[in-house]
């Protein structure tokens, strides 16, 4: 009984979220059109339509700045070190007498008003700057990223990763006829990505294969073009409407390192 | 590695009873105890049904497993709701709360809702209560047009002129002094 209480529940929570339609009428949803990535040249394989809510959201640029600021942050751990005056070699013995020289007092050679001596408040290395960026500047953050990607005509959805063939050349060819790029950034809704493509895009740096899980701003910046496949699109859409739209208590609570 | 052997011993120690060749803080005696010398199943006494003091639990609880049984309609109600829920339509709120119009979704401006069916407007109170700022967020449409008609709106209640600070990108209008209650009935009486 309890298991199938717990099936139940399971169940209920992954169901996909109820979306309400926007209620202002200009709010339109954007429409793509599905490419191709089995030929060079460029097919129009259907029309796919994007929420306005995740892709044509106010691009608010200072939200950007502070996810990419966030992003550079959180992992950066300093090494920068200096030695006190106490670390610093010698300086043991009082360099000359207290009194009767007509010289001021010191007491050490290493103290920070010598030359060679300690730094005083200097950095200290293993300073890490982790902090965390609200959860809706978050979540604002990948929206306005989006929505400005495919402003600029910088998004493409894709039906599908298969490619014919594995040779770098013909990635190459189909990014330069399609005018993306130079870099580009993949995004598929697997963590498995067609052999054809991870073996061509292997010796390429500038493209590069990421599930939707690790979609953030700082990559989508990073590269010229944005390339989704249709499946990417509306886990991405589903997921952040989702979160638009419902209790987010437990992720805006304060984040403690500890309770992973 | 040492507590686990530690703990081996003690579970050796309790059914070995006296007979047995385990002295105490048998951990340090290393070479004398050997752990296959000591007869002790593996076992995760950490489980329930793992623990040799529980037997049958089959017998002891007898269940099966029914499949949309009519009481599971009792758990859907204990359940948390997946999303915010959709707005009922009536005739009154007990809370006071209006919904908004279909109408207003015609006027070159709009305000939207927070999720949770709230005016987004707001009152900003900072320098130790000296600054009184109201805030009115999320606004489609024209802005300026918005921020001119509500000028005019609270000249003409208010008899004075009132400063505002208009900020496009992030979609917001500010007003010097304390104007939520006139602009929340301005709100609603646009259907907002």
């Amino acid at each position: 009984m309890a298991s199938l209480l717990i099936n139940a529940l399971k169940k209920i929570h992954i169901s996909t979220p109820q979306i309400r339609s926007s209620f202002f009428s200009s709010s339109a949803p954007r429409e793509v059109w599905i490419e191709n990535m089995d030929t060079v040249e460029e097919k129009k394989l259907g029309l796919f339509e994007l929420h306005p809510l995740v892709y044509a959201a106010t691009p608010r640029i200072d939200i950007i700045q502070r996810n990419v600021t966030w992003q550079r942050k959180f992992r950066w751990v300093s090494w920068a070190h200096t030695k006190t005056r106490a670390e610093v070699r010698g300086g043991g013995k009082k360099p000359w007498p207290q009194k009767g020289l007509g010289r001021a007092r010191h007491g050490s050679i290493r103290s920070p008003l010598f030359r060679g001596g300690g730094v005083a408040h200097g950095p200290r290395a293993g300073k890490t700057h982790f902090f965390m960026l609200p959860f809706h500047l978050r979540i604002h953050g990948l929206t306005s990223t989006l929505s400005a990607k495919l402003a600029q005509d910088d998004l493409h959805v894709v039906k599908d990763l298969e490619l014919p063939s594995d040779e770098p050349e013909y990635l190459i060819d189909l990014i330069e006829s399609r005018n993306w790029g130079p870099s580009v950034l993949i995004v598929d809704d697997t963590d498995y990505a067609p052999r054809n493509l991870t073996v061509a895009s292997d010796s390429l740096p500038h493209v590069n294969i990421m599930p939707v899980y690790g979609l953030n701003v700082y990559s989508m910046l990073k590269h010229d073009t944005l390339i989704l496949t249709q499946s990417a699109a509306e886990k991405i859409e589903g997921r952040i409407l989702h979160l638009l739209h419902s209790d987010t208590k437990k992720q805006q609570a304060e984040f403690k390192l500890d309770q992973v | 590695m040492a507590t686990v052997w530690r703990s081996q011993c003690a579970f050796a120690r309790f059914f070995a009873g006296k007979t047995g060749l385990i002295l105490n803080n048998t951990a340090d005696l290393g070479s004398k105890v050997r752990p296959d010398s000591i007869s002790v199943s593996k076992r995760l006494y950490s489980n329930y049904g793992n623990s040799p003091f529980v037997r049958r639990i089959q017998e002891q609880y007898e269940f099966e497993v029914v499949k949309n049984p009519p009481e599971w309609s009792y758990v859907e109600r204990l359940l948390p709701f997946e999303g915010i829920p959709k707005v009922t339509p009536k005739e009154s709120y007990p809370s006071g709360w209006i919904p908004r119009k279909e109408e207003a979704s015609n006027l070159p401006y709009f305000l939207q809702r927070t999720k949770n069916e709230e005016l987004s407007i707001y009152l900003d109170i900072s320098c130790r209560g000296m600054r009184k700022i109201s805030k009115v967020k999320k606004i489609e449409g024209d802005i300026w047009l918005l921020n001119d008609e509500l000028k005019e709106y609270l000249k003409k209640r208010y008899n004075r002129y009132i400063e505002s600070r208009v900020h496009e990108l992030s979609k917001f209008i500010e007003f010097k002094g304390d104007y939520v209650n006139a602009l929340k009935e301005w709100a609603h009486s646009k259907g907002f």
